[in-house]
């Protein structure tokens, strides 16, 4: 198959509650190719979020190895982190976390920001047709209190992709929508898949679950089951 | 290019009410920094213009004991023991340039029905020289007729205008306390003098005809004496205190006369000044540091409700360092803001102020720069603290939160 994007090596992680010691993640392997659709299940506590996070450069394990797309990222400072988050990944979250002051068009354009070479021309432009391609042109003017939770949820995922990411994260992409918004939220993740992203979604929810490609199970932080749709 | 400070700053004016309650304190703080500072400017330069009429040059031999207090010589009994004849006396001195005795007292003066009070100078015709007091209109006193007791008249500024409106007096007869004067001159504006008197409120005559027909007594309250060479003055003053002492046959114990120099007054007076300004300044430096911590403590709740908005930069590849300046930024936006009103009001109420206090009108260059300088500084005094929490907010604990 093709090239890895993410290669994890016995990744722990260990939260210290007070004095105590938890172990969250007892040695998580993964390697995700590029291209893939993988879903991540699992019972509340079992320490997806947690993964997640680490697979997404926001936390760092307290032991083991992360490649992403060959570069040992986990040896990385923070400075360096902000930068790859920035270029190669795209977040999703399950409260959407809009920039409430901002328009969607504004909060599209966000992560452009923190761009080391800056806005470009067309840029504006490139947020707009996103935004349209997933069925806002009407709203790029609105503030996020003033869209539905699923339109929400989209002009979060036009956020995400503006940056043209390598790898999209999504932690329980609709854990606050309706069925009908979560199933339009799961055709564009395929569509987006079918033209070559790589997608690492989080969910609990198996029906959600069933429009990846691969789903690993992970109980009490470990990978318990594998299965490949 | 306009974008981009809208992602940064657009948030500043989410919340309108909480960011006019953070510009008001440095409103405050501002203006009067500002107004306190074009007062002691305006001070300066008042104090510059009342020398001229009182200069380093000028002594002034006061009847009675005199204390100096806050700028002004304030005799404390009424001594009828100094003579024109003292004054005479005191020609012999060499070094003197002008002389001229002094008598002051209340008086009613009148003129086709236009009755007004005022204070009645008496004195002779060196001492609009001395005083370096112009005329603008008529003449001085001859010495003619400060000798032979003449009936005429110098009227100050207001007193002509009060009296005469736009009409030219000179030529004409006004009553003083129901004794007839002739007009010869008028005085050119001069304003508040060394001493606080006002010097446009006033009417000048022989002090030989004021001393025997309008108060009909035989001493004067003063002379005025002005030196050639002001380095002279110490020596000048010690002459002077020894012929009168011997006239008058005291001793430095029981002395009924003192002698007043323009520095005297002006140090007392500059100190009065210095302190007043210092204590003001830094009541209104002491108003910025409470409008600094005001914005401190509102940017603290700004951070404490944004915390999520900086995870999300953050997640999306904010640095600490963008976040930092964001932030500093952004409490330098809110404190300039205010700084701007603040200079603005400042301006406005200096303009109105200066001229309703007497003090002479300037437009305040140095203090609009040293308080908009001083509200960049405290603006980012003020933003130290919340921007560092904020640079250290932690994206996943506040994107795990829903
Ligand atoms: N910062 C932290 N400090 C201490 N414990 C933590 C911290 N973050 C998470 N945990 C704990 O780690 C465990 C795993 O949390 P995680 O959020 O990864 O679970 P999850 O699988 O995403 O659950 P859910 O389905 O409820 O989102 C939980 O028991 C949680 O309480
Ligand atoms: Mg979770």
């Amino acid at each position: 198959m093709g090239d890895k994007i993410v290669i994890l090596e016995d990744i722990q992680k260990t939260y210290q509650i007070g004095k105590v010691p938890y172990q969250v993640l007892k040695g998580i392997d993964l390697k995700v190719e590029q291209g893939e659709f993988l879903v991540i299940m699992g019972t509340s506590g079992s320490g997806k979020t947690t993964l997640l996070n680490i697979i997404g450069l926001l936390d760092k394990p307290t032991s083991g190895r992360y490649f992403l797309e060959g570069e040992e990222v986990s040896k990385f400072d923070s400075k360096k982190l902000a930068y790859i988050r920035n270029k190669k990944l795209g977040f999703i979250f399950q409260a959407f976390h809009l920039v409430p002051w901002a328009t969607a068009l504004e909060n599209v354009l966000l992560p452009l920001l923190y761009r080391p070479d800056g806005f470009s021309k067309n840029d504006e432009k490139r947020a707009i047709s996103l935004l349209e391609r997933l069925g806002l042109g009407e709203r790029i003017h609105a503030k996020p209190k003033e869209l539905s939770g699923g339109q929400q949820q989209r002009v979060a995922i036009a956020r995400a992709l503006i940056t043209s990411p390598k790898l999209l994260l999504a932690d329980e992409p609709t854990g606050n929508l309706d069925s009908s918004s979560s199933k339009e939220v799961m055709k564009i993740f395929k569509e987006l898949n079918a033209e070559g992203l790589t997608i690492i979604m989080v969910t609990h929810d198996p029906e959600i679950a069933k429009n990846g490609k691969r789903i690993k199970v992970i109980e009490d932080g470990i990978f318990v089951d594998e299965k490949q749709i | 290019m306009m974008l981009k400070y809208r992602l940064l700053w657009g948030g500043l004016f989410y919340k309108k009410l909480r960011l006019v309650l953070s510009v008001i304190g440095i409103i405050i703080g501002v203006s009067s920094l500002l107004l306190m500072n074009a007062f002691g400017e305006a001070a300066k330069i008042r104090t510059l213009k009342e020398i001229e009429t009182f200069g380093p040059e000028v002594l002034m031999v006061v009847a009675g004991n005199v204390r100096v207090s806050a700028g002004r010589a304030i005799q404390t009994e009424i001594t009828t023991t100094l003579k024109p004849e003292d004054a005479e006396a005191l020609q012999k001195i060499g070094g003197i340039r002008f002389i001229s005795p002094y008598f002051t007292g209340d008086a009613i003066v009148r003129f086709a029905g236009n009755t007004l009070s005022t204070i009645l100078n008496g004195v002779n015709e060196e001492y609009l020289i001395l005083r370096k007091f112009s005329l603008e209109e008529g003449r001085n006193f001859l010495k003619d007729e400060i000798l032979s007791y003449k009936k005429v008249v110098i009227l100050g500024n207001k007193v002509k205008a009060q009296l005469f409106g736009k009409e030219n007096p000179v030529g004409q007869t006004i009553l003083i306390n129901k004794l007839p004067f002739k007009v010869i001159g008028v005085l050119s504006p001069i304003g508040i003098d060394a001493s606080n008197a006002d010097q446009d409120d006033q009417v000048l005559i022989p002090y030989t005809i004021a001393i025997s027909a309008v108060y009909n007594v035989d001493y004067i309250r003063g002379i005025f004496i002005s030196v050639e060479d002001p380095s002279n003055l110490h020596f000048i003053e010690k002459q002077i205190d020894s012929i009168l002492s011997k006239r008058h046959k005291v001793t430095e114990k029981n002395k009924d006369f003192t002698i007043v120099k323009a520095e005297d007054i002006l140090q007392a007076k500059t100190q009065t000044t210095n302190l007043f300004s210092s204590l003001v300044k830094s009541i209104s430096v002491l108003c910025l540091v409470v409008g600094a911590l005001g914005v401190t403590a509102i940017m603290t709740l700004a951070v404490n409700e944004r915390k999520k908005e900086i995870g999300i930069r953050k997640a999306i590849g904010a640095k600490e360092r963008d976040i930092l300046l964001q932030f500093l930024i952004e409490s330098v936006i809110i404190t300039l803001l205010g700084g701007i009103i603040g200079v603005v009001l400042g301006v406005v109420l200096t303009l109105i102020l200066l001229p309703l206090f007497n003090y002479p009108l300037i437009f305040p260059v140095i203090p609009i720069l040293t308080s908009t300088g001083l509200t960049i500084i405290f603006g980012i005094f003020a933003g130290v603290y919340p921007s560092y929490k904020a640079s250290k907010v932690d994206p996943i604990v506040l994107l795990r939160s829903f």
